[in-house]
């Protein structure tokens, strides 16, 4: 049985992740920043805008791959902290369970609900988010898009694989590959991210 | 600061607006792979992003807390919103309507691109610039384009600390 991802969140949400006197935010091995999500939208969405397909696909390749890192490394840090030791790690039992609190932690930093929507132990996990805050601003802008524009949770779908199913850290990153199939961007009503298994 | 965080929607709003966290492996990654695309001007853009949203935002801030406050405790309490959201200190005092020079001696984007990529040749601090233009045109009244600002020295090319002119932009004299 999934594990209980609103304990998961309450719990996450205690943590005192705060900027420090030097105005400098560390937590989980990583420095962290708080920021308006508009400020996102407008660089990436105005720079999108300004290049042609196959470039913005190029650049959106990049941003993919950044929050990969992001991803794979802030959620290793939480999964090693005290605190989820503490508190987190006695409701994991298994590989999966892992994957849902994973999941469940994210949805502390701001950036939309995601949600476990299918998982196949060790091979794909199917998540959800229903009220990304970019695909929104992208319809209001500049309507329909071509292909899904959520690369954030479309990379954090791989990292949550990568960490649990993946090579031990810090060698497993890419394992897995994400894609976006529907986004609220094109029309559709939720946004939604497949990750597999790279074939080789 | 008023952190308000809605956890069944993963919603968190500061002073009622929303906001998120991320990692210096995203914001510097962020600022690498638009740095590489060439014809991209992303100082520019990076820095008009940030002066709208600073001013839009600090504004409304100011019109709903600061209201009665002097011009030095709304400089502060930029200086402490920008130091809130994790971007470093700042030290704003020497600021005025004209513009003026402000310095930090920690800077958030310094940490982070030291921590992944080292060290580099040219400024990295370009919120800084926009979050710097856009509270003093919400300060000193004016549209968000008001001020220009420069960093002349950066902490990542190894300055001691971060240092920007602010210049009133020739049209708005």
């Amino acid at each position: 049985m999934p594990i209980d991802s609103k304990k998961v969140i309450e719990i996450a949400s205690r943590l005192p992740i705060e900027s420090n006197e030097r105005g400098i935010m560390a937590a989980f091995g990583v420095y962290a920043a708080m920021n308006y999500n508009e400020f996102f939208f407008k660089v990436v969405s105005r720079v999108i805008q300004m290049l042609d397909y196959r470039t913005a696909e190029e650049v959106e390749k990049k941003l993919y791959d950044a929050v990969l890192e992001c991803g794979y490394h802030t959620f290793h840090g939480a999964r090693t902290s005290m605190h989820w030791r503490e508190y987190i790690l006695p409701m994991i039992n298994s590989p999966e369970d892992e994957v849902y609190a994973l999941v469940a932690f994210t949805n502390v930093f701001g950036i939309g609900y995601i949600e476990v929507e299918e998982l196949i132990p060790g091979q794909k996990l199917v998540a959800v988010v229903k009220n990304a805050y970019d695909p929104g601003r992208y319809m209001e802008e500049y309507g329909p898009q071509p292909h899904g524009r959520c690369y954030m949770f479309s990379a954090c779908t791989a990292s949550y694989m990568d960490l649990v199913y993946g090579p031990r850290y810090p060698t497993g990153m890419g394992t897995f590959v994400s894609k976006e199939v529907s986004c609220r961007s094109m029309g559709d009503n939720i946004c939604r991210f497949i990750a597999e298994r790279i074939k080789i | 600061m008023l952190i308000n965080f809605n956890p069944d929607l993963n919603i968190l709003k500061l002073n009622g607006v929303m906001v998120s966290l991320h990692c210096h492996h995203y914001n510097c990654g962020l600022v690498n792979a638009l740095e590489e695309m060439e014809g991209v001007d992303v100082r520019e853009i990076i820095i008009q992003a940030a002066a709208e949203e600073f001013y839009v935002n600090f504004k409304n801030y100011m019109q709903q807390h600061l209201e009665d406050k002097t011009v030095q405790e709304k400089l502060r309490a930029a200086a402490d919103l920008y130091r809130f959201m994790g971007f470093g200190r700042l030290n704003l005092s020497q600021l005025n309507e004209l513009g003026g020079e402000a310095c930090a001696d920690s800077s958030y984007y310094v940490t982070g691109w030291l921590a992944k990529y080292g060290r580099r040749k040219t400024p990295i601090c370009y919120l800084t610039c926009g979050f710097l233009s856009g509270i003093l045109a919400a300060i000193y009244g004016g549209t968000v384009d008001k001020y220009r600002v420069e960093e002349k020295n950066c902490m990542i090319t190894g300055h001691n600390c971060c240092e920007f002119v602010v210049l009133v932009r020739e049209q708005c004299l």
